[in-house]
């Protein structure tokens, strides 16, 4: 440590300057991720998930609950990976989330309200952010993927229903309507028309689960909760390949007769060969 | 969200939304959908001439104030000869194509049942049906009965141009609740709490998002863990494990008091409605006039649709035949009065072909009496309306309804339909920019 010029980061000297520099990538990076992680996100969890999401009589207590956290749980858990095991950040999952909340917001208020003319009331996204903090904690105080999987990713499903409840309950009111029983979600939808998606096409809950005394809620959520941990394994580990730097060594300039020099002629001509593989792919961890 | 047609601005503006949100929209309604995003007149000839027919469509006003009402009712007949291709209407449901939701639909029953709920119809069978919609989104904005069938997509009626009127901000659609709460405006209902918890979460996880981000990040990090002398505990320390226990917690805590205390503020909730209404068609007439076609041509150059037919008067009294309707085109033979007489002063002149049908021989068929008559539908509207395609489609069998009227002014609707043979070149040189014939 040599007083003005340097300075120590995690045990590590760095000079000012580069820790400054540092600094400036960091929020560089931050501002990519963020819209990166916004659009990414925000298309992979509409095509699973969207209608669910978007519509006010379509979130039930059957598709919407179990579908929306096996959906939603994807992204998390890869970024959980990147974030933990390359920086030690614990906040990938409600980073995602958060990203995944602002693009929905965006979409609704612009595209659905002002542009065609949805009342905000009928197309309010779903709110993951409890969850996501329950992953993240998970696995700040365990440190491991598959004890983060067991005890975050099942709350981070057991948790959502309650947790959208309390904006959702006033949608569920019972309304009686042309001499009928409909709860208000169903009113709004109906009053505020989508040509094209009408009420058959709805995936909701139509019968019964036959058990807990008709709190299908309860049931579904712990399927889900179920589900979202082999999910969030298996993205923990596709977070884990697409993290993987892969290079190919440029055949094409060995063809032009140039070499690497501090690569013998020797490899190369292998390289172009594929007689050795090995010299063809070299990742980088 | 859609509409179907090109002809003024609010509807363009709509197909653009409608791109936009096919980006929003879940795969599972996409998939289905996505081929009739273009406008009616996109859709194939012989799924508007052989599904919903609309009759005896009428608008209450086609002007009205924000928060005023419009009232459409009619019929429609689900047509015998369903393509093949599409699914029987096993579930269908009573739309409304509009631009987005412009106007709000406040009732709607197919012969007087509530149409809230989707329900299975039956083919051949009439249906008589009744929606008000209420003024919401001022303009001018072209708005369509329809039937939507699972898996066959939506089939509409007749569109007309309906103007809205005064200020958006004015509209309100309140109701009360079976628990007792007063809703003043269901655009808005709720949207308080919504605000509040969703800020409160977010608030949350910026606190946490920043409790992190606020220290050398990417680079130092990555260092200090993958560097000799790098320091590990610094990256998590002691106070970060608190910390997130202690927002573990929290979270946990604020979830279940939250959930208890929105099951205190509403007790009584239902969950969404799914259930299936069931509609008895109109009583059967049986028909009256039996129509076979002997012949049909579509006179490509002449833009007409010409049919030989044999017609049988099986009933008591006589039959006129005053109307050819066919995707919400109505051909009215100008010669029979009664058929002029059903045409409202608010039913919309593009749907009116103004040469109407002309037929070799259009008087009363006789209780009893057979005669063959030779009918001809000739207008522009085949080209503009895109029906003229049906010589592309794979299926061009052509079908629409006839309208008889005996000498009370009584009316009896009969099913015609049968193959299509082109004409491309006629004898006359005529051709589609010269309809007159002559030396070319
Ligand atoms: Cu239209």
């Amino acid at each position: 440590m040599q007083g003005g010029t340097s300075v120590r980061l995690y045990g590590l000297e760095w000079l000012k300057e580069s820790a400054r520099i540092s600094k400036v990538f960091d929020l560089l990076v931050a501002a990519i991720l963020f819209l990166a992680v916004s659009g990414a996100f925000h298309l992979h969890y509409m095509l699973t998930a969207g209608d669910w999401d978007m519509w006010i009589d379509w979130k039930d207590r059957q598709w919407w609950v179990t579908l929306t956290p096996i959906m939603a749980i994807t992204f998390p858990a890869a970024l959980q990976y990147v974030f933990w095991t390359k920086f030690r950040l614990p906040i990938a999952a409600t980073f995602a989330v958060v990203c995944l909340l602002f693009g929905q917001w965006i979409n609704r208020y612009f595209g659905f309200h002002l542009w065609s003319y949805f009342p905000m009331s009928e197309v309010i996204p779903a709110l993951l952010i409890p969850g996501a903090l329950v992953l993240d904690v998970a696995l700040l105080l365990t440190g491991n993927c598959l004890f983060t999987a067991m005890s975050g990713a099942f709350a981070f499903a057991l948790l959502f229903y309650p947790a959208n409840w309390f904006w959702l309950a006033p949608y569920r009111l019972p309304v009686e309507v042309m001499g009928q029983l409909v709860s208000v979600g169903d009113y709004i939808s109906y009053a505020f028309t989508r040509t094209a998606l009408p009420e058959y096409i709805r995936l909701i809950e139509r019968g019964t689960l036959r058990t807990f005394g008709g709190h299908s809620a309860i049931i579904a959520s712990f399927f889900s909760a179920f589900v979202s941990i082999l999910m969030y394994l298996a993205w923990w580990h596709i977070g884990m390949l697409l993290a993987r730097v892969v290079t190919t060594p440029n055949t094409l300039k060995n063809f032009m007769g140039l070499t690497d020099k501090d690569e013998p002629a020797e490899t190369a001509q292998k390289a172009i060969d594929g007689t050795s593989l090995q010299g063809r792919f070299a990742a980088v961890e | 969200m859609r509409t179907f047609c090109f002809r003024k601005s609010s509807c363009v503006r709509v197909i653009l939304s409608a791109a936009a949100a096919i980006m929003q929209i879940g795969i599972l309604t996409l998939v289905p959908d996505a081929a009739l995003a273009h406008g009616e007149r996109n859709q194939e000839p012989f799924l508007r001439m052989r599904t919903a027919h609309f009759y005896d469509v009428k608008w209450s006003t086609n002007e009205i104030p924000v928060n005023g009402e419009i009232v459409v009712t009619g019929k429609f007949r689900l047509f015998p000869i369903w393509p093949v291709n599409l699914p029987l209407p096993e579930a269908a449901f009573l739309g409304n194509g509009t631009p987005g939701p412009v106007l709000a639909r406040t009732e709607s029953y197919i012969n007087g049942v509530p149409a809230i709920q989707s329900t299975k119809l039956e083919l051949n069978r009439d249906y008589e049906f009744k929606t008000v919609l209420k003024g919401r989104v001022p303009g001018h904005h072209h708005v369509h009965p329809m039937i939507n069938v699972m898996g066959a997509g939506p089939l509409l009626g007749p569109g007309n141009w309906l103007t809205v009127t005064g200020n958006e901000s004015d509209f309100k659609l309140p109701i009360k609740t079976l628990s007792g709460e007063t809703i003043d405006n269901l655009e808005t209902w709720g949207l308080g709490r919504v605000f509040f918890w969703h800020g409160l979460w977010v608030a949350i996880a910026i606190v946490w998002l920043v409790w992190w981000l606020r220290r050398p990040l990417l680079l130092p990090r990555f260092r200090a863990l993958t560097e000799k002398g790098g320091d590990r505990s610094q990256l998590v320390t002691s106070t970060d494990r608190l910390f997130g226990a202690g927002l573990l917690v929290a979270t946990i805590l604020i979830v279940f008091f939250g959930f208890q205390a929105t099951d205190t503020a509403y007790p009584r909730t239902v969950p969404l409605q799914g259930s299936r209404a069931t509609v008895e068609p109109l009583p059967e007439v049986p028909e009256q006039v039996k129509v076979v076609v002997n012949k049909s041509n579509y006179d490509v150059p002449g833009r007409s649709l010409r049919m030989n037919v044999t017609l049988t008067n099986s009933g008591s009294t006589s039959a006129q035949l005053g109307e050819f309707l066919t995707s919400n085109q109505r051909f009215i033979n100008h010669e029979v009065s009664q058929a002029m007489a059903t045409v409202d002063p608010n039913y919309p002149k593009e749907l009116l072909p103004p040469n109407g049908l002309k037929v070799s021989d259009s008087r009363p068929l006789k209780p009893g009496e057979t005669k063959t008559v030779d009918i001809e539908a000739a207008d522009a509207a085949w080209e503009t309306e895109r029906l003229s395609s049906l010589i592309n489609d794979p299926d061009n069998t052509l079908g629409g309804l006839l309208f008889f009227y005996d000498e009370h002014g009584k009316r009896t609707i009969s099913n015609v339909s049968g193959p299509m043979v082109p004409v491309f070149t006629d004898p006359d040189n005529r051709t589609a920019e010269n309809p007159k014939g002559g030396p070319g």
